[in-house]
């Protein structure tokens, strides 16, 4: 393989890898932007709609169906998480909502768990991924896995459709209002608990889309799958500017490149042709990336993460939350 | 001081109503054998410990069906340790002080096993592991520490001598650093392939959680000429995603793995993709081609738990109850000493995952089996008795 | 969160009740050390476990609750500083042998060095160890926290977060030092519950008296309103980076502590889970109580403990932890600061009752 068609392939690999990460960013930015509130339940939010579609795929459902089933039935989790968990603590301070955020998420953790055992599941499972989602996508000497590609089609289109419900309907108008500054919206007349609500529904909603195309790549599931998922959203929506939409979505894909580039870079002296490529370079690569540093990768994430925070703590798109 | 003795009363009246409700076979005034069986049955270790313990479990119902060992009926304590490291430890001493369990058997890894192994090695009590398969643990914790399955370092170097025979010179690494079990398989195997005279011409690593793999396989595709098969150290939860997206990627060349490829999971998840894959583990785990004791385990498997057996691990467990009970048996009585030395006496002990004999070492002499995926099956390729072994203390 | 003008006035209470208060928590020492002598002597060892594991979490409740309770800046990374503790101080106090037989790749300088020694009974090697250990993760933290606390709110969280992943990566590819992820083992069992509570005894009185001085009274302003605390000249960075620094030298002795305990330990022991645990204990407890940094881990310890029991008997795995996670929720809707938010137990009642 050229560099070039290396180079290109890596970016295909970013994209992909962005596209998933940046959908489950965009569904924790919703409930930040409105609530302040960093829903680490987000993750086991997105493994409920993982096991909600097993249920649905190994009875042999379509797709269409499944999608559909799952989506209601993590809405309706979103709902009640809002209603017993969060709400109660609106006015407590933020620490306290990121705590029962751990907790909401041990709960959905515990309950699956118990679920699995009394549907006599194992704890890991294989997940039926439909034949919709599988195999691989050419393009050309390049190549995508079909989920991969999904995602990155199907993330822009709902951003799209997000922005357009925020920017031209009254209801969006009422989110950013609270988004905004909560007690003015109300005193302007705006159902606040309505738009919360609605903040979770599609919070949720976007969770479940993100768990079962995390499910399908993963091929298995199990009721811890949620951490690294909400960790790597997380991450996405700081770097990109929390609290933004559009930054959260630019935050996946700069995460998804830099982990790229952190394992595509490193060792690059390895793989480099020695017949055809200059000695220095390879050298170059040898002495100061050698393979070795892959191991380093989650360490300079997060590095640049605290840069990112230190020196633009409003992320990329630098909006909303620029005081430290 | 009352707690302890409304325990003991308890205790008393337990036993009394297991001797007096009985079990076909058991003599009335039968005293149960205990046996502590510890296992993270909560936490990210589950998916491997719930397995080797439904396997332990399985294990102690059929020997008590069948009359128990020494006219006595084996009461396996089951306790979870959460995969938290003071609760092993707790539930360690409590095997010790409240059970007062004759052996230990369980755990799939090593932080587990070391955390409550020095005190089970203190009390004297004979201690088994299901799945830890780290060849040095019987000399970080004791005399009584036994391990039920091979070291990692026999199976890495039988990987690496077949794969060097049958494949070539030439091979590509990838290991999870964070993760002690792929490291290790890693190390040894490195250090036995290069010592055939072998070459990795590209090593990587990825993350434990990883479900994307295409950065790695990118690279690896790009390399000028394919080596001449991929080792690729895996969890069970990790082994159909890698092998999947390898071959998505057109890469057909042979993949050999360790005993983590052992699930049916690899089929299900990576379907056509895991063709020509060869993987060391214990033993054959199919339900037509295996032996007739494991496929009696998978039928007894399905039938107690609805499920295949999910890994290596389920048998595993089962042997280590098994093999205890026959160290019982043979020493002829519950004495930690005298299990001991029983123990240390098996010789080609027919266990369902292999012939166990523990000559000099606490690790068991055992043939690693050769598997390669056919035809979405599980077949035979070879069992292998690696012809030297890299040290347990390689890096 | 409204500050009550007793937490900030807490030392200007009426002298002989803090005298009585004072009286109450020395008999309360007392009942300690008999309950310690007793625990030493029963050989129950299960027993023993559980009060050295709730002696090791009450110091780091009250750590915690020290870097990130009383000042409002949430670290979530304080384990790493634990990590790094237990590393140092068991890579110190290994025997030569041992040394030489598990962590063969030392450099030279490290490899000769073995606390280990004994005076009479008393391991001093075990004492040095932990507290050069406690003192190089509170210079690691020096550094760290200079950069990290001028953050706030959410994004220290996050940063602190950053910085436990980037121990754990660390410690995973140090494997000279640390063997990497395979387990770090035989270590000697030094820690017994007279060390335990010792440093308990210490660490709870650091951060009392902390609380009740200047610094402490300038964490509590700066918790409630910044810029206030600011206007009264309050240097922010300052009582925030000593809580930070004092809390990391606490929290790597507990690492020290847990090592010698546990004898075993890998970089995953020291990661989100272990997280998980300490924070939940220090909210049940109260944020910003001392009293509450012992209230917290003897609540959350007795009821998983109870319910672990209860779901090995009944294999229902999971129910403790589904308890305890509604149990937390429950708590911090009723009261977001805690059981004790940031007031203190008085101990007055008891010490009039010695009185008598």
């Amino acid at each position: 393989m050229n560099l070039t068609n290396y180079a290109l392939q890596q970016i295909l690999n970013a994209l992909s890898i962005g596209s998933l990460y940046a959908l489950m960013a965009v569904g924790l930015a919703m409930v930040f932007g409105i609530l302040r509130l960093i829903n680490f339940a987000h993750g086991d939010v997105m493994m409920v709609a993982a096991y909600i579609a097993f249920f649905c795929l190994s009875a042999k459902m379509p797709l269409w169906l499944t999608v559909i089933i799952m989506v209601v039935g993590t809405v309706l989790v979103g709902i009640v998480m809002e209603r017993v968990a969060y709400r109660p603590i609106r006015n407590a301070p933020a620490i306290a909502a990121l705590l029962t955020s751990f907790a909401v998420g041990q709960i959905l953790q515990n309950g699956t768990l118990l679920t699995t055992r009394f549907a006599s599941k194992p704890v890991q499972i294989a997940f039926p991924a439909p034949p919709e989602l599988s195999g691989t996508v050419a393009l050309g000497a390049l190549g995508v896995s079909r989920v991969n590609l999904i995602a990155f089609l199907v993330g822009p289109i709902l951003l799209a459709l997000l922005t357009l419900f925020i920017t031209r309907t009254t209801l969006g108008l009422s989110m950013r209002a609270t988004a905004e500054d909560i007690g003015a919206a109300q005193l302007m007349g705006i159902d606040t608990n309505r738009v919360i609500v609605l903040a979770f529904v599609l919070g949720a909603g976007l969770a479940s889309i993100a768990g079962l195309l995390y499910a399908v790549q993963a091929g298995q599931i199990n009721p811890y799958l949620g951490f690294t998922p909400v960790l790597k959203a997380f991450i996405a929506a700081v770097i990109g500017g929390f609290g933004s939409i559009s930054g959260a979505m630019l935050g996946g894909y700069a995460l998804g490149f830099l982990e790229v580039l952190l394992t595509a870079l490193p060792g690059l002296g390895d793989i480099l042709p020695a017949s055809s490529t200059n000695p220095a370079l390879i050298a170059f690569f040898k002495t100061y990336l050698p393979g070795t540093l892959t191991s380093y990768r989650d360490a300079f994430v997060f590095v640049i993460l605290i840069l990112i925070l230190l020196f633009r703590p409003g992320g990329i798109l630098g909006t909303a939350e620029t005081r430290r | 001081m009352s707690k302890k003795v409304l325990k003991i009363l308890v205790f008393l009246v337990v036993v009394a109503l297991v001797g007096a409700v009985g079990a076909p076979g058991i003599s009335r005034a039968a005293e149960p054998i205990k046996v502590g069986g510890g296992f993270a049955l909560t936490g990210d270790e589950s998916a491997l410990d719930l397995p080797a313990a439904n396997g332990a479990k399985l294990a102690v119902k059929e020997i008590n069906a069948a009359g128990g060992v020494l006219d006595r009926p084996i009461d396996l304590v089951v306790r979870d340790s959460k995969y938290q490291m003071d609760v092993t430890a707790q539930i360690a001493k409590q095997f010790v002080e409240e059970d007062k369990v004759v052996a230990v058997v369980g755990f799939t890894d090593s932080d587990s096993v070391l955390a409550s192994g020095p005190i089970i090695q203190k009390a004297g009590i004979p201690f088994i592991t299901a799945g830890a398969t780290s060849p040095k643990l019987p000399d970080q914790i004791g005399d009584m520490m036994f391990l039920a399955c091979f070291g990692d370092n026999v199976q890495a170097a039988a990987g690496a001598e077949f794969a060097y025979k049958k494949f070539g010179k030439t091979a590509y690494l990838l290991i999870d650093k964070g993760v002690e079990y792929t490291t290790l398989l890693g190390a040894y195997f490195k250090a036995r392939f290069t010592e055939l005279g072998g070459t990795l011409v590209l090593e990587d690593t990825y993350e434990d959680k990883a479900t994307d793999f295409s950065a790695q396989i990118t690279k690896l595709k790009a390399l000028e000429k394919q080596p001449d098969f991929y080792y690729i150290a895996a969890m069970p939860y990790n082994v159909g995603p890698v092998v999947k997206q390898l071959r998505d990627a057109g890469l057909t060349g042979p993949v050999v793995g360790g005993d983590g490829y052992d699930t049916p999971d690899l089929v299900s998840v990576a379907g056509t993709a895991a063709e020509n894959v060869y993987f060391t583990t214990h033993a054959l785990m199919d339900a037509k081609n295996g032996t007739e004791g494991i496929k009696k385990f998978i039928e007894a498997y399905n039938k107690e738990y609805k499920t295949d057996p999910e890994n290596a691990f389920a048998a595993l467990g089962y042997d280590a109850v098994y093999l205890l009970a026959d160290a019982i048996k043979r020493a002829g009585s519950t004495d930690a000493a005298a299990i001991q030395k029983a123990l240390n006496e098996t010789k080609d002990f027919k266990a369902i995952t292999g012939s166990i004999t523990f000559s000099g070492s606490r690790v068991p002499q055992k043939g690693v089996t050769m598997i390669l995926v056919k035809d979405g099956k599980f077949t035979l390729a070879e069992e292998i008795v690696p012809e030297k072994v890299p040290s347990p203390d390689t890096k | 969160m409204t500050a009550t003008a007793r937490s900030l006035t807490s030392t200007t209470t009426a002298t002989p009740s803090r005298r009585a208060n004072r009286i109450g928590v020395f008999g309360l020492a007392l009942v300690m050390v008999a309950l310690i002598v007793l625990l030493q002597n029963s050989g129950s060892s299960v027993w023993q476990g559980i009060f050295t594991n709730l002696g090791m979490f009450i110091i780091l409740v009250a750590s915690l609750n020290l870097a990130s309770g009383f000042t409002g800046v949430f670290s979530l990374g304080h384990i790493g500083f634990m990590a790094l503790g237990a590393y140092l101080a068991a890579i110190l106090t290994l025997p030569l042998e041992t040394k030489a037989a598990y962590l063969n790749r030392l450099p030279a300088w490290l490899a000769v060095v073995h606390l280990d020694m004994m005076v009479g009974p008393f391991p001093l090697g075990f004492l040095l160890a932990t507290i050069i250990a406690g003192l190089a993760v509170a210079l690691v933290a020096l550094l760290v926290g200079a950069v990290l606390m001028r953050l706030s709110g959410n994004f220290v969280s996050v940063a602190t977060l950053g910085f436990l992943v980037i121990v754990r990566v660390v410690l995973i590819n140090a494997d000279d030092f640390t063997r990497g992820s395979r387990t770090f083992s035989n270590v000697t069992p030094y820690t017994d519950l007279w060390w335990v509570y010792g440093w308990v005894a210490v660490t709870l009185y650091c951060v009392w008296r902390l609380k009740n001085s200047a610094f402490g009274r300038a964490m509590f302003a700066q918790r409630e309103d910044v810029a206030a605390a600011q206007s009264i000249g309050i240097v922010i960075m300052r009582p925030r980076l000593l809580a930070f620094v004092l809390s990391a030298f606490f929290t790597a002795v507990v690492g020290s502590l847990w090592g010698h305990f546990i004898t075993s330990f890998s970089p995953n022991t020291f990661y989100f889970d272990l997280t998980f645990r300490v924070i939940t204990m220090m909210v049940v407890g109260g944020m910003g109580s001392v009293s509450g940094s012992v209230i917290g881990p003897v609540i959350v310890l007795a009821i998983s403990e109870g319910l672990r029991r209860i779901e090995d008997s009944t294999q229902l795995y999971g129910i403790s932890g589904l308890v305890l996670a509604i149990l937390f929720i429950i708590i911090v809707v009723a009261r977001p600061g805690g059981l004790l938010g940031d007031r203190e137990i008085n101990f007055g009642w008891l010490g009039r009752l010695a009185r008598r």
